[in-house]
Parts: C-alpha cells; sequence; structure tokens
C-alpha cells in the first residue's frame, strides 16, 4: 500500500488555499501519476475541502432566516 | 444743498444706470462656485475668484441663475461634465451685472460654457494622479489581491441613504444563498464634508481590519451629486493606501472621480457594487461545482479504466500461459541442443585423451616389464656363473662325509663313505686307506 498523504486541517485554511489545493488535487488524479490507491483518499479529501468551501460561501437556512429577521426590524 | 439729498433708490438706480453698461453685459468670465443654493426655482451662488498659491479670495461676487433658464442651464451643465453647480467647481460663465434696488449689485447668469469646468477637473485630477504616482501610492489598493471571497463589507455611506439599504437587501436576498455580512461605518456623501467623514470612517474599519474582506464607499441614492466633493487628494491617498480592497460606487454613469483610479475596484452604483459581489460568489460556487464535476468524472474514469486493464489481462492470462510454456519448452530444447553440442565437443577430446593416456600405460608397462626381464635374466646369467654347478661342470667337485663338507684330508678317516657330487650325479666311495 502506498504512503496515505497528509493534509492540512481544512479549517486552518483559508478560502483561496482550499480552492487551490482541490484544484491541484484534480489536476494531480488527472495526471497518469496518480497512484489509485491513493485515489481514494484524495476524493475523501477533495469532497471535505468542497463541502467546507460552499458552507463558507452559502448560508444555511437558519441562518438565512436570522438574516432576513434582521432586515425585518 | 442738504435739502437737496437724493433718495437711496434714487441713488440706487443711479449707480444701476452706471453698472449697466453694455461692458458688463453678457461678458464671459471665470470663477470659482461657493454656497450654491436653489430657492423657488432660482440659484443662488458666490462666484470667487482666489489666489492660486495661497487661496485667499482675491474678488468675490453673488450671481444667480433666473428660474426660466436654470433648468436647462443645470441639465446641459450636468449632462456634459457629470457635474452639479456645487462649491469648489470651476465655471465659465456668461454674465450681466445688474443693480437691484433692493438686493444690491448681482451678477445674473445666462449661459456656462461646461468645457471649461470639465477642462479644470480633468486638469485638477491629472495632477492628483501625478501626485499619487510620484509618491507610489496611486497602484497600492489596485494591487492588493483578493486573499478570499469578498463576504464581509464594511459600507461607507450615509446612514438611512437608500442606496445603502438597496445595497444591503440585495446581498442579503441574493438568490444563490451567497452568505454576507455588511454593516455601516456612516459618513457624509456630499458636500465639503465629505472627505473628512469618509476618512474617519474608513480610519475606524483599518482598525478592525480583521474582521473585514473589502470596504464598499457608496453615495445614498437620491442624494444631490456633487463629485467634486470626491475629487479629494487626502481621501484618495487614504483610499490608495487602504489595507484591504476598496469597492467604490459614488461614480456617475458616464464620469468618475479620482476614487475609481485609486480603488481596487470602480463601479457606478450601489446596485452595481452589490450585483458584482454577488457575481464573484456566484462564479467562486460555479468553481467549486465545476472542481466537483470534473473530480467525479475522473474518478469514474480512472475507475472504469482500471477494471478495464483488470478485464483486458485477465483475458490475457490462458493464452499468454500457454505462449509462455510454449516458448519455455523452445527453450528447454533448444538448451538441450547446446548442451549436447557442447557435450560433444567437450567429452571427445577427453575421451582421445584418456585412449591416449590408456596406449601409453600399456606400452609403458610392457616396456617395464622387459627391462625388468632382462635384468632378471642378467641376474640368472651371473647366478649361474657363480654357481657351484658351474663349477662342477667346469670339472670340480664337492666332497662330504655324513653330508659335512669335506675341505681337508684330515677329515677323513678310514673306511669313511665319501660322497662325490660331480655336475651330473653323485658316486659314493669308500676310502680304504
Amino acid at each position: 500500500m502506498a504512503n496515505q498523504p497528509v493534509f492540512t486541517p481544512v479549517k486552518e485554511m483559508t478560502y483561496t488555499q482550499a480552492v487551490a489545493e482541490l484544484e491541484s488535487i484534480l489536476r494531480m488524479m488527472q495526471s497518469e501519476d496518480c497512484d489509485i490507491d491513493q485515489l481514494a483518499a484524495y476524493t475523501r479529501r477533495a469532497t471535505e475541502l468542497l463541502k467546507d468551501c460552499r458552507s463558507r460561501l452559502t448560508a444555511t437556512d437558519e441562518e438565512l432566516r436570522s438574516i432576513l429577521a434582521d432586515l425585518e426590524k | 444743498m442738504a435739502n437737496e439729498a437724493l433718495t437711496l433708490l434714487e441713488l440706487n438706480k443711479r449707480i444701476s444706470s452706471l453698472i449697466m453698461v453694455s461692458s458688463t453685459q453678457n461678458v464671459w468670465v471665470t470663477a470659482e462656485l461657493s454656497d450654491v443654493v436653489v430657492r423657488g426655482g432660482h440659484c443662488y451662488m458666490e462666484l470667487l475668484q482666489k489666489d492660486p498659491e495661497k487661496g485667499t479670495t482675491l474678488a468675490k461676487a453673488r450671481a444667480m441663475i433666473w428660474a426660466n433658464l436654470y433648468p436647462r442651464i443645470e441639465s446641459q451643465f450636468y449632462a456634459a461634465t457629470g457635474q452639479r453647480f456645487a462649491t469648489g467647481i470651476k465655471v465659465m460663465v456668461q454674465v450681466s451685472a445688474t443693480m437691484h434696488p433692493v438686493y444690491g449689485i448681482s451678477l445674473v447668469v445666462s449661459a456656462v460654457n461646461p468645457e471649461y469646468t470639465m477642462g479644470d477637473l480633468l486638469r485638477r485630477r491629472r495632477e492628483m494622479l501625478e501626485r499619487l504616482k510620484h509618491e507610489g501610492i496611486l497602484e497600492m489598493n489596485r494591487s492588493l489581491e483578493w486573499t478570499t471571497l469578498p463576504q464581509r463589507i464594511a459600507v461607507v455611506s450615509a446612514p438611512g441613504a437608500a442606496g445603502y439599504g438597496d445595497f444591503r437587501d440585495q446581498l442579503y436576498k441574493n438568490q444563490a444563498r451567497l452568505k454576507f455580512k455588511v454593516e455601516l461605518f456612516p459618513a457624509v456623501m456630499q458636500g465639503e464634508r465629505a472627505p473628512e467623514t469618509i476618512i474617519a470612517a474608513l480610519e475606524q474599519i483599518a482598525m478592525q481590519s480583521d474582521a473585514w474582506d473589502c470596504v464598499v464607499i457608496i453615495r445614498g441614492g437620491g442624494a444631490t451629486s456633487d463629485l467634486v466633493a470626491f475629487e479629494n487628494y487626502d481621501l484618495a491617498t487614504h483610499v490608495a493606501q487602504f489595507p484591504l480592497p476598496v469597492i467604490v460606487g459614488i461614480g456617475h454613469d458616464r464620469d468618475v472621480t479620482i476614487l475609481d483610479y485609486v480603488a481596487k475596484k470602480s463601479v457606478k452604483t450601489p446596485t452595481a457594487a452589490a450585483e458584482w459581489l454577488i457575481a464573484c460568489g456566484v462564479k467562486a460556487l460555479e468553481r467549486l461545482r465545476r472542481i466537483g464535476a470534473e473530480m467525479l468524472q475522473t474518478v469514474a474514469d480512472r475507475l472504469a479504466g482500471c477494471k478495464e486493464q483488470l478485464s483486458y489481462i485477465e483475458g490475457l492470462i490462458p493464452s499468454v500461459a500457454g505462449a509462455v510454456i510454449q516458448s519455455n519448452k523452445a527453450k528447454v530444447q533448444s538448451q538441450l541442443l547446446v548442451l549436447a553440442s557442447v557435450g560433444s565437443r567437450r567429452i571427445s577430446p577427453e575421451l582421445a585423451r584418456l585412449n591416449h593416456v590408456k596406449d601409453v600405460m600399456v606400452s609403458a608397462t610392457k616396456m617395464a616389464i622387459e627391462r625388468k626381464n632382462i635384468r632378471l635374466n642378467t641376474i640368472a646369467e651371473l647366478l649361474d656363473a657363480i654357481s657351484p654347478h658351474a663349477t662342477l661342470r667346469r670339472g670340480y667337485s664337492i666332497t662330504r662325509i655324513n653330508g659335512q663338507v669335506v675341505t681337508s684330508v684330515s677329515q677323513i678317516s678310514h673306511g669313511a663313505v665319501l660322497e662325490t657330487t660331480l655336475a651330473d650325479g653323485m658316486i659314493k666311495s669308500t676310502t680304504n686307506n
């Protein structure tokens, strides 16, 4: 089994860093060098990054309700 | 004489007649505007001439535009320059001096040359830009990188202005559900106090710059536009050197202010600023969606590729195995042949050598035996030569008595039986003497 890559915790990264890592993972996956054994690890990492980036950008229902409630005041 | 004093009205009429001569009528004059106010449809203002070095007032006159002309003049001026009549603007106006018995001397404006104002604004802005460039701060805000998506937005605007409310609503109610945090840092957005209050608001934001991603400077909607207030060197330096990216939305549809040159991003209206921020977020979401989709496709492709490869290999194994056996057989065969030829090449000489050795050994043995025989014969002959038989054959004999060899006559007694051995036999004789 190949060595599993080590990742920075997503919470410690800026949005820009997270997206840059996503892009580089994608490029790596698309390259011939990508080890099939690591594919799962990278896919998991990418999913985590994507989820976090999206949650940073968009508001949850709860947040939306509170924002709209503030506007009504 | 004292009884013949004029009434004030009469005096004023005289002054009036002196003033209102052709040389003061319909003349073009350049001046700076101040204290512009519109009352009853008429526009009143002060015209100033200042010392360009010291800034002190060298000349001053009251002026007005009558209500019948004001809307046309104002809209033409605005259309051409993007400016309203406001303090600080340099104008070239066509005036006629009048003297009103009650209100005194004032200049009645009949036309304005907007090109002069434009030229002056551009010249002043060019000078400020040169200065900012010379000081190395012109590009500072523009060259800031967006380290993150602008979502926490400090707004500098007039409190209670519709522009700010619309801007905030637009962000909070965006269709993409992008998250925004918006807070107002109030400033006066028109008139002479605009620069200082905007600078104060910027300084307040700068003290908590970690809490914000960018600053948006917008004008409240409906306010009288007077962009000259923003053509301010101090304000420009503050915006240029601000540590966060600044988005400016105070411009006019066509015209710009110096802030549009120094700010990171320049848009025309608060609405446009909000749209731009939302577009940034939508683009970021789109990018994430694209990365996600591409990644999914890549993983699916990779797995499919691997499966295909496996089944291809699987299909190959039987025929490959056969081929391997076949080729190994052939290899063994050819190695056998090689071995055989190597064997014969190596063994034959050895055999020949062994044969030779055998021959040599046989002949050597024969010779050795021969030599031994010859030697034995020689010894035999020698033995024969020195043997008693040979002596006997030469005529000698051996005499024994009772088996004892007789070598002396004294040994022989009377009557003794002598046994004489000759070469070819033995005789017995008895002595009698």
